[in-house]
C-alpha cells in the first residue's frame, strides 16, 4: 500500500503527467459533451490553427526559461507576412524567395530584439513590448492596411494542404495536415535542444543565477541574443504557414497570438521566472489550450463567454505554478 | 501529489461549469434545419438590428439559427468559427466576412463538405460561396436617391453632390447610375457639379467644403450627400447657415449620425439599406439554398415578407434602401 503511494507520488512529481491527466479529462468531457468533437477528422482540420502559436511556443520555452519574455512574436509575424505579401506581388519575387524573406525578416527582428536586450542590457520585456509596436506599425505601414491576397496555390497547400490520409479511414477519409508534421518537427528538434544539450543546460542555467552563469564562463549575451534571432526566425516560419492558412497577408493578423503563445508556455510548466523548462510541457500547453477552445466551441458556447472561461483556466494554472512550482523540482531551486 | 491533483480536477471542473450554458444541436431533430448566421461582428447597432431579421426569419421558416461571431472586427476568429460550424455539420452558413480572400479558405472547406455557403453584407470570393446577398445595387441607390430629390426639390432641381473621395468606386458607380436615371426621368434636373465635391472621409472638412458651396451656388435647391461621412458633414453646414429651408439635402449615412438633423428639421429624409431586412433576407436565402428553391438561373424567388426578391446570377438583391425620416429613425440604432 505504501509502495502504491510511493508510486503515485512519483508519477505525479511530474508536472507533464498532471497535463496529461487534464488533457484526457478535457477529451473525454468533450467527446462526451460535444457532438462532433470526438472526430480525427475535425480535430486534425482544427489542428492546423495551432501551427502559428506553437512554431512560436519552441523559442519561447528557451526565452521564457533564460527569465526573460517575446512580447512582439505576433508583430514579428505580421511584419514578416506583411514583407512576404509585398516581396512576391509588388516586388516580383517568385513565391519561395517571399517565403525566404519572411524568414529573413523575422531573424532580423529576433536579432534587433536580442541585440538590444542582451548589449544594451534593457529588460527583454520592456524592448519588446516597444518592437511590439514597432514591428506592428511597420507592417501596418508597409501595407497602408490594405490586405495582400493571390497567393498561388502551391504557397496555399502549405497551409491548406494534406501529406497523406491515415490509413483505414476510406469511407470517410482523413487527412494528416502537411503544417502540423513540419510543427511536431520543430517541437522534436526544440526537445532535443533542451533536453538533451548544452543550449538547454545553460538556458536553465541563465533563468536559475545570470551571475553563476557567467562566472561559469558562458557567453550569456551572446546566447541571449541567438535564442531571440531564432525566435524571430520561427515567427517568420509561422507567418509563412499562417499566411498560406488564410491565403492573406494582414497587417492586422494576430492579435493577441504572443499572450497565447506565453500561455501555452506557462501551462507546459515553464516557470515565468525562468530556471525551468519543459518542453513536452509546452507541448501540452498547446494542446490543452486548443482542446479547451475547440471543445468550448463545439459546445455552442458564445465566442464571448469563451474568452472568460480559457481566461480563468490561466489565471488558475498561473496560481498553481507560482504556489507549487517548487515542489517539483525538490525544492532545491527557488 | 494533493495538490497536482487539485490541478487536475480545477482544470477539469472549469468547463463542466461555464459549459452547461451552451446551446447543442438538438437531438433527435434531423429535419431541423440549423443555418449558422456571422455578422462581422457582434455587439454592434447595425449587426443588432440585422440579428432582429434573422431571428424574425428563423421563427418563420422553422429553422434553428445559430447567431455568433467575433467581437471585434477580425476575420482569423470568423475562420474559427466558421471551421467550428463545419466540424458541427451545420446545414447552412450565412456570413458577412471582414476579408474576402481571408474567408475563403474555410468558406471552400464548407462548401466540400456539402454545406450551403451565403454572403451578406458584403462578399466573399465569388467562387468561395454560393450566394451572394447584396445589399446595395448600385441602380437601386442611385434611384432612390434621385426620387427622393424629385420628391422633395422638384423635378427641375438644381443639385450638388459630395462624394468620398474621386476614387471611390462605389460612390462613381452610384454617380454614373444617378447621371443615366436622371437623363432618362428628371431630364429638367440640373447637376451643378459634373465634377462632384470631394472632401474625402473627412467630416470637418465635408462641413467646410459644403458650407463654401450653399455661398458659391446661390441658385441651389438640393445637395446629395452619398457617402456616410459627407452627409452628416453637410448637414452641419446647412444648420449653421440656417438654410434647410431653401435646400434639400439628402444622402446615404447611418440613423445614429443624422438623429440630431433630422430631430431638428435640418435632414427631412435620408437613405440607408435596412439591415432588418438584410439579415431576414440572408436567412431565406440561406434556407432556400438548402431546401433547392434557390438554383442557377432562377430570376426571383419568394423571401417571406419581402415578396419576390430579384436574383442576378449569384447574387440576391435586397431591393431598394430603406428611407429614413423622423417618424421612424427612432425605431433604429446603429
Amino acid at each position: 500500500m505504501n509502495r502504491m503511494t510511493r508510486l503515485l507520488s512519483n508519477v505525479f512529481r511530474y508536472r507533464e503527467t498532471v497535463l496529461v491527466g487534464a488533457l484526457v479529462i478535457l477529451f473525454a468531457y468533450f467527446a462526451w459533451r460535444a457532438p462532433g468533437f470526438f472526430d480525427a477528422f475535425n480535430l486534425l482540420e482544427r489542428s492546423r490553427y495551432w501551427v502559428a502559436p506553437g512554431l512560436m511556443v519552441v523559442p519561447m520555452t528557451f526565452i521564457i526559461a533564460t527569465s526573460g519574455i517575446d512580447l512582439s512574436v505576433a508583430s514579428i509575424l505580421a511584419m514578416s507576412a506583411m514583407v512576404m505579401g509585398l516581396a512576391f506581388r509588388d516586388w516580383g519575387m517568385p513565391m519561395y524567395l517571399a517565403a525566404c524573406c519572411a524568414v529573413l525578416t523575422g531573424l532580423a527582428a529576433g536579432a534587433l530584439n536580442g541585440g538590444i536586450a542582451s548589449y544594451v542590457r534593457i529588460p527583454p520585456l520592456v524592448v519588446t513590448l516597444a518592437t511590439m509596436t514597432l514591428f506592428r506599425g511597420v507592417a501596418m505601414g508597409l501595407s497602408r492596411a490594405r490586405p495582400v491576397g493571390g497567393f498561388p496555390a502551391s504557397f496555399q497547400w502549405l497551409g491548406q494542404g494534406n501529406v497523406f490520409q491515415i490509413p483505414g479511414t476510406a469511407a470517410n477519409p482523413v487527412y494528416v495536415p502537411f503544417s502540423v508534421l513540419v510543427l511536431l518537427g520543430v517541437f522534436a528538434v526544440g526537445w532535443g535542444l533542451m533536453h538533451r544539450s548544452w543550449v538547454g543546460r545553460f538556458t536553465e542555467l541563465i533563468g536559475e543565477n545570470e551571475t553563476a552563469a557567467r562566472f561559469a564562463g558562458i557567453d550569456v549575451s551572446l546566447l541571449k541574443c541567438l535564442l531571440f534571432t531564432a525566435c524571430g526566425g520561427l515567427c517568420g516560419l509561422a507567418a509563412v504557414f499562417h499566411t498560406a492558412f488564410y491565403a492573406t497577408a494582414k497587417a492586422d493578423t494576430a492579435l493577441g497570438m504572443e499572450l497565447e503563445v506565453i500561455a501555452c508556455v506557462v501551462i507546459g510548466g515553464t516557470r515565468i521566472s525562468g530556471g525551468r523548462a519543459s518542453m513536452p510541457g509546452a507541448l501540452l500547453g498547446l494542446l490543452i489550450f486548443g482542446i479547451l477552445q475547440f471543445g468550448l466551441e463545439m459546445s455552442g458556447v458564445r465566442s464571448r463567454n469563451i474568452i472568460i472561461i480559457v481566461g480563468l483556466v490561466l489565471i488558475l494554472t498561473a496560481v498553481m505554478n507560482e504556489r507549487f512550482g517548487n515542489q517539483y523540482t525538490g525544492g532545491g531551486s527557488g | 501529489m494533493k495538490r497536482n491533483l487539485a490541478t487536475l480536477m480545477l482544470l477539469a471542473v472549469v468547463p463542466i461549469v461555464m459549459g452547461c450554458g451552451g446551446d447543442s444541436v438538438p437531438d433527435g431533430q434531423e429535419e431541423t434545419l440549423v443555418i449558422g448566421v456571422m455578422p462581422k461582428l457582434v455587439g454592434i447597432g447595425f449587426f443588432n438590428a440585422a440579428q432582429r431579421g434573422i431571428e424574425e426569419a428563423g421563427h418563420e421558416l422553422g429553422v434553428q439559427i445559430d447567431y455568433d461571431g467575433p467581437t471585434t472586427g477580425d476575420v482569423e476568429q470568423q475562420s474559427r468559427l466558421a471551421d467550428t460550424w463545419v466540424a458541427r455539420r451545420y446545414d447552412a452558413i450565412a456570413i458577412a466576412p471582414n476579408d474576402p480572400d481571408a474567408i475563403a479558405p474555410v468558406l471552400s472547406r464548407a462548401r466540400a463538405r456539402n454545406m450551403d455557403v451565403i454572403t451578406w453584407d458584403a462578399d466573399a470570393q465569388p467562387d468561395a460561396r454560393d450566394w451572394f446577398v447584396n445589399q446595395a445595387t448600385a441602380a437601386s441607390v442611385a434611384h432612390t436617391l434621385m426620387d427622393l430629390m424629385a420628391e422633395n426639390a422638384g423635378e427641375d432641381a438644381k443639385y450638388i453632390i459630395i462624394t468620398g473621395s474621386l476614387t471611390a468606386a462605389n460612390q462613381n458607380i452610384w454617380m454614373e447610375e444617378m447621371e443615366q436615371y436622371r437623363q432618362e426621368q428628371y431630364p429638367d434636373m440640373v447637376n451643378l457639379t459634373p465634377t462632384p465635391i470631394a472632401p474625402g472621409e473627412d467630416q470637418a472638412r465635408a462641413t467646410q467644403m459644403a458650407a463654401d458651396a450653399l455661398t458659391t451656388y446661390t441658385e441651389l435647391d438640393g445637395i446629395f450627400a452619398i457617402t456616410s461621412v459627407a452627409l452628416p458633414g453637410a448637414a452641419e453646414a446647412l444648420r449653421r447657415a440656417g438654410m434647410a429651408d431653401a435646400v434639400f439635402l439628402t444622402g446615404l449615412a447611418t440613423p445614429n449620425d443624422m438623429r440630431e438633423y433630422v430631430k431638428d428639421g435640418t435632414v427631412t429624409r435620408f437613405a440607408l439599406w435596412n439591415p432588418v431586412d438584410l439579415g431576414y433576407l440572408a436567412v431565406h436565402a440561406a434556407v432556400a439554398s438548402v431546401r433547392g428553391d434557390l438554383t442557377p438561373g432562377i430570376e426571383v424567388f419568394n423571401a417571406g415578407r419581402l415578396g419576390a426578391v430579384s436574383v442576378v446570377d449569384d447574387e440576391i438583391l435586397l431591393g431598394p434602401p430603406m428611407v429614413f425620416d423622423a417618424d421612424n429613425i427612432d425605431d433604429y440604432d446603429f
